[in-house]
């Protein structure tokens, strides 16, 4: 399980039931726009019956129902759709396949913001998605994530993001006498001009009044939430090549500011992000606070089962984040590359990934659907209420940044957040000595 | 021989199935033919599947490991024996191999000495022998993945159930991911539990054929029972523990799922601490750098060690064990032990007296001694 | 016993001499039982060995919450793990009948075929005698040095080129033979089954298929018992190929197992039910042939 990959997400079982429904009759009626202008395109094609595979992963609410919406439409098209259970499995699917000549790959393939580089670096092995009619649907950033590197090419429709948030315990903030309703919350961390500063000073605070709860859930989380907000982390963006890590002076400052503040100041609980120790933190009142994207929700719902302190503050520090979100990739070695880029095409077109938010929580990536009453009008009961369509959608308006990640970004990014886990979960040396480790690491890759 | 080979007609091979009259000479043609060419027609399934299963894959790495190749870019540069230095200069090989060897020597050593002991506990006379012999096997059928998750849940650090126990009888909390030591350790559990019982099994099998004679000698000489162990048993299943060993070498280097699973990054740890060297090619190969020329080239090289390893293992306990066999003569019940020997081999006298190993044949080369079995024996069969 | 008039007539009356004497006293039978710290000792080893099964069936019928707000959630299973094992059989994500009937006929065609062209290399390398032989043998055990996991991609390019992803042949034809197996019989044999035996046979003008035939394989009953199941339970347990040339239409076990633990938010109840359901079918097969197994290993094995 890689650490920045996507979630699986739990339904929100009876609001997703009448959703669903409403948002099935929605895809009835709208698909006409986006799809029935291209069966021109298509010629011949439209008719001849076609079986279409497409591969996920975790849950992107992809019910059976709303694949049924699609083949009513199409009779001639028959849907065949494979889920692996983590981005994980998928990934090594996904790159095995790819290795062995494209066979066996599915005609669509679900990809996670965190592989894309390996999409846009073969870009010549997948079906150039570009299509005017699409311009427009989804948000401007999410467009260039899903772009080949010099932005010529759509190389994958956007599914999903992951604007981030702040999650928070309002019961132990209220024990520690500080204000625990969602807005007081925001301010606290400086509302519109949240800063990382602030957002550690108030940790000070929280630690020296709580008892032995820490700030946040682990080093690595507000680490990879930082490293989210700088353009150009460990590549130029320009050419792809690698930034010399040993001079990179911001990435640098943010590990010793990160590794000070978790470990020094004893801000984060001592957990690897995602083990099993971490996973069973959220029962033992571990932390107070944790960066949140929008489908994190559902991890700490069903981790922190029986705790009902949750809450949501409509703040992120440093401006906007986004973590996570995916794409659907048409590779090249299809039978049916035109309506399987069809079929994509409808499947992240506003309506459908309405439904999808609505049976999965996956926050769409559509600038329509943000703004869709069924969106912004959801709460979330475990989060006490939380406002989380709205609140992700302000959340997602926030994002200014998309940091560049080319070949190597994970390479470097690894060899960043071991070392920040080897001094703040091992206790192991200083920081200075486990940065000297990371561009050891670094310079053991041979990009440099 | 065992029971099942005698599960003939009392009357003899020949007299059940009369052959029927032939020619002599095309019959005698037919014979050499079927004698020269049988061999291979029982070794050719398994090598025609393997070298599509076995043979191609080996051979592909070889070509991957001399060539610039990424994952899915796939093949580039001849690049000669490049992949092999630059891969000799990676810290991390040199730690992997390190883990390898460490987690190799804390997991076969006490699982070969365990299943040594527990089988000659279970050759005993024992009340209910199948209960406990299907009760030490009992963990090779749980899945490695399943195991995995099932003492990642054991070996937590904070909220596991070792530490829960180490911490209610008074003792520290042990880092068991944060201490190399005891991560090592940790894994090195998940692969006895599973391979111990198995082991064992296979020394049992072993033990029971071990003649009575030669303990019934040995009592009567007034051995006891340590001294019947390490005089009789342990000689006598001499070729089965090199089996043994030969056998789990190559898989305990070759250890994969236990480290994959121990952390949820499956990496080997952050400072690459459990990272075998399996793991390693895999991160080489499959993690960001998606190099499988490298990866190949740690193939390779991983194969090599495994290789001169195993060797060097089957050096060192054919002569630790023919020490044992000799000190057995040597001592006092030596002469009980020479004559029982004696008179189960006697009507075997084609058989050397050395109960020949599968292994002893791959390096000994036997040939030059005239008096090996496998030599005289085909001058027999044929 | 009425082998040993064969014994007789093909190995000498040295052979039946010695063969009466196992056959009436096998070894076990002439010691006195052992004390109880014998006992005590196999009781704390079958107490390891059953507790992490045991502790899937607790945790498989805890809740997830449960599990996180302590260690050890409860101390007994109870009914409730019914439920989570409904919920995997009738599952939608994936076809569990299937992958079930899929692992029966893959571990057991797999064990069948390892064990008869085990034996019968087996056979020739521990008897036989040919050109290259020792060379074969050689190459055959270093072969299992080579790591598995690079195998992957060649594998996956021959699969795609004959057209059977996502097939069960893909997961068969790698496992139809082992070079441990080989390696395994050879050992077994060249201490098992006597020259005399053979020679018999053959003076007695058996073709070698018949000699193999009605002397080997019988020799070989003992070992191939416990190869089988070695085969069939590692097949059964084999998680890393069928993961990547299988779907979860077409699964089997372990990948399923696999595709309850979530990315984010694993549910340990529903993981640990799954470990433990999946398991079960093999508990059952050990619990019918396992007496047989183990008691099969131990009467036949006899070495000179």
């Amino acid at each position: 399980m890689q650490s920045s990959t996507r979630p699986t997400r739990r339904s929100r079982k009876a609001f997703a039931a009448t959703a669903g429904i409403a948002a099935l009759a929605l895809t009835l009626t709208a698909c006409g726009s986006s799809d029935d202008g291209d069966d021109a395109a298509d010629g011949g094609d439209s008719d001849a019956p076609v079986t279409l595979t497409i591969a996920t992963f975790n849950d992107f609410g992809y019910t059976q129902d709303l694949l049924d919406a699609y083949t009513e439409e199409h009779p001639n098209v028959t849907i065949k759709h494979t889920i692996a259970a983590t981005s994980d499995d998928a990934k090594a699917n996904f790159t095995t396949k790819l290795a062995a000549g494209g066979a066996g790959l599915a005609d669509i393939q679900a990809v996670d913001i965190d592989w894309m580089p390996i999409v846009q670096q073969y870009e010549d092995l997948f079906t150039d998605l570009s299509d005017p009619s699409l311009d427009g649907r989804w948000l401007d950033w999410k467009t260039t994530q899903g772009s080949s590197n010099d932005g010529s090419k759509l190389l994958g429709y956007g599914t999903d993001i992951g604007p981030e948030a702040i999650c928070y315990r309002q019961d132990l903030f209220e024990a520690a006498g500080l204000p625990s309703d969602p807005d007081g919350v925001a301010e606290l961390l400086g509302g519109a001009d949240a800063t990382w500063d602030k957002y550690f000073e108030v940790g000070k605070d929280f630690v020296s009044k709580s008892d032995g709860v820490a700030w946040f859930d682990s080093a690595e989380g507000v680490y990879q939430a930082m490293v989210g907000q700088i353009e150009e982390p460990y590549e130029n963006a320009s050419d792809g090549t690698a930034k010399d890590l040993a001079s990179n002076t911001d990435i640098k400052d943010l590990f010793t500011t990160v590794a000070t503040m978790s470990k020094d100041e004893g801000l984060a609980a001592p957990n690897q992000q995602w083990s099993d120790d971490w996973n069973k933190a959220f029962q033992n009142d571990g932390f107070a606070t944790m960066a949140c994207p929008a489908w994190m929700t559902g991890s700490i719902e069903t981790n922190s089962g029986g705790v009902d302190g949750w809450n949501i503050a409509n703040v992120f520090p440093g401006g906007g984040g986004n973590w996570g979100g995916s794409f659907l990739v048409v590779p090249a070695s299809g039978a049916h590359t035109q309506a399987a880029k069809d079929f994509a095409a409808w499947l992240t077109a506003p309506e459908q990934q309405t439904a999808a938010f609505n049976n999965s929580g996956n926050f769409p990536s559509q600038v329509e659907a943000e703004a869709s009453e069924e969106v912004t009008s959801a709460t979330n009961d475990f989060f006490n209420d939380a406002p989380v369509g709205k609140i992700y959608t302000d959340r997602a308006a926030a994002v200014t940044v998309t940091p560049f990640k080319g070949p190597n970004y994970f390479s470097i990014n690894s060899a960043v957040t071991n070392a920040l886990v080897a001094y703040d979960v091992q206790g192991k040396g200083s920081i200075e000595s486990n940065w000297d480790d990371a561009v050891k690491a670094y310079e053991a890759l041979g990009i440099g | 021989m065992s029971v099942q080979t005698h599960a003939l007609p009392p009357t003899g091979l020949g007299e059940r199935d009369p052959r029927p009259p032939r020619r002599v000479g095309f019959s005698q043609r037919l014979g050499r033919w079927d004698v020269k060419l049988s061999p291979y027609l029982y070794i050719s399934p398994f090598f025609l599947l393997f070298a599509v299963t076995g043979l191609f894959p080996l051979l592909y790495t070889a070509w991957v490991s001399v060539h610039d190749w990424s994952l899915i870019g796939g093949q580039g540069d001849m690049v000669g024996l490049e992949n092999y230095t630059a891969v000799l200069q990676q810290e991390e090989f040199w730690l992997s191999l390190r883990n390898t060897f460490a987690i190799f020597l804390i997991s076969s050593v006490p699982q070969v000495v365990m299943a040594i002991f527990l089988a000659a506990l279970l050759a005993q006379n024992i009340r209910a022998k199948t209960f406990w012999r299907m009760g030490v096997l009992l963990p090779y059928v749980v899945a490695p993945v399943a195991v995995g998750m099932i003492f990642g849940q054991l070996f937590a650090d904070q909220y596991g159930l070792i530490n829960a126990i180490l911490n209610a009888v008074g003792l520290p909390s042990v880092g068991w991911h944060s201490s190399t030591f005891a991560a090592w350790s940790a894994i090195a559990t998940m692969v006895n539990f599973r391979w111990t019982g198995y082991n064992t099994l296979i020394f049992l099998a072993a033990m029971q054929a071990v003649p009575s004679e030669l303990y019934e000698a040995a009592v009567l000489d007034g051995a006891g029972r340590v001294r019947q162990f390490f005089s009789v048993t342990v000689p006598q299943i001499r070729s089965t523990i090199i089996f043994v060993i030969i056998t789990s070498t190559i898989g305990g280097l070759q250890i994969f799922d236990e480290p994959r699973v121990f952390d949820v990054k499956g990496v080997g740890g952050p400072t690459h601490q459990w990272e075998t060297t399996t793991l390693y090619l895999y991160n080489v190969g499959w993690g960001p750098q998606m190099n499988l020329g490298r990866a190949s080239a740690v193939a390779w090289m991983l194969f090599l060690v495994i290789v001169a390893i195993g060797l060097l293992n089957f050096l060192i306990t054919r002569r630790i064990s023919s020490t044992a066999d000799q000190r057995a003569q040597t001592r006092k019940e030596r002469r009980a032990y020479k004559d029982a020997v004696r008179r189960l081999r006697m009507p075997l006298a084609a058989r050397e007296a050395d109960p020949g190993s599968v292994a002893a044949t791959i390096t000994a080369d036997r040939a030059t001694s005239g008096t090996s079995a496998e030599d005289e024996s085909p001058r027999r069969t044929s | 016993m009425s082998s040993i008039p064969v014994i007789a007539n093909t190995a000498g009356p040295g052979a039946a001499r010695a063969a009466r004497r196992r056959a009436s006293q096998s070894f076990g039978s002439t010691q006195r039982r052992p004390r109880w710290v014998t006992y005590t000792i196999l009781g704390i080893v079958l107490l390891i060995s059953v507790f992490p099964l045991y502790f899937t069936l607790m945790l498989g019928s805890s809740t997830q919450t449960e599990i996180s707000q302590s260690i050890v959630p409860q101390w007994f299973p109870d009914l409730s793990i019914f439920d989570r094992f409904g919920d995997i059989i009738t599952s939608g994500a994936f076809n569990f009948p299937k992958a079930l009937l899929n692992s029966i006929i893959i571990s057991t065609v797999a064990a069948a075929s390892t064990v008869l062209f085990s034996t019968m290399a087996g056979y020739a390398f521990a008897k036989l005698r040919f050109r290259g032989r020792r060379a074969l043998l050689v190459f055959v055990i270093a072969t299992t040095a080579v790591p598995t996991q690079l195998g992957v991609i060649p594998l996956y390019i021959v699969m795609a080129k004959v057209g059977w992803i996502d097939t069960i042949q893909a997961v068969l034809l790698p496992v139809l033979v082992s070079a441990f197996g080989v390696f395994w019989m050879t050992q077994y044999l060249e201490n098992a089954l006597p020259y005399e035996l053979i020679e018999a046979a053959r003076v007695d003008g058996a073709s070698m298929f018949r000699t193999f035939w009605s002397i080997a394989l019988p020799a070989a009953r003992p070992a191939a018992a416990m190869l089988a199941l070695f085969t069939f339970v590692q097949q059964w347990t084999n998680f890393f190929w069928p993961s990547i040339v299988l779907s979860q239409d077409n699964a089997t076990l372990p990948v399923i197992v696999k595709l309850l633990q979530g990315n984010y938010h694993t549910d340990y109840s529903l993981v640990m039910a799954g470990v433990f359901l999946t398991t079960v079918p093999l508990l059952i097969v050990f619990a019918f042939t396992g007496r047989q197994l183990v008691a099969g290993i131990m009467q036949g094995a006899v070495k000179g």
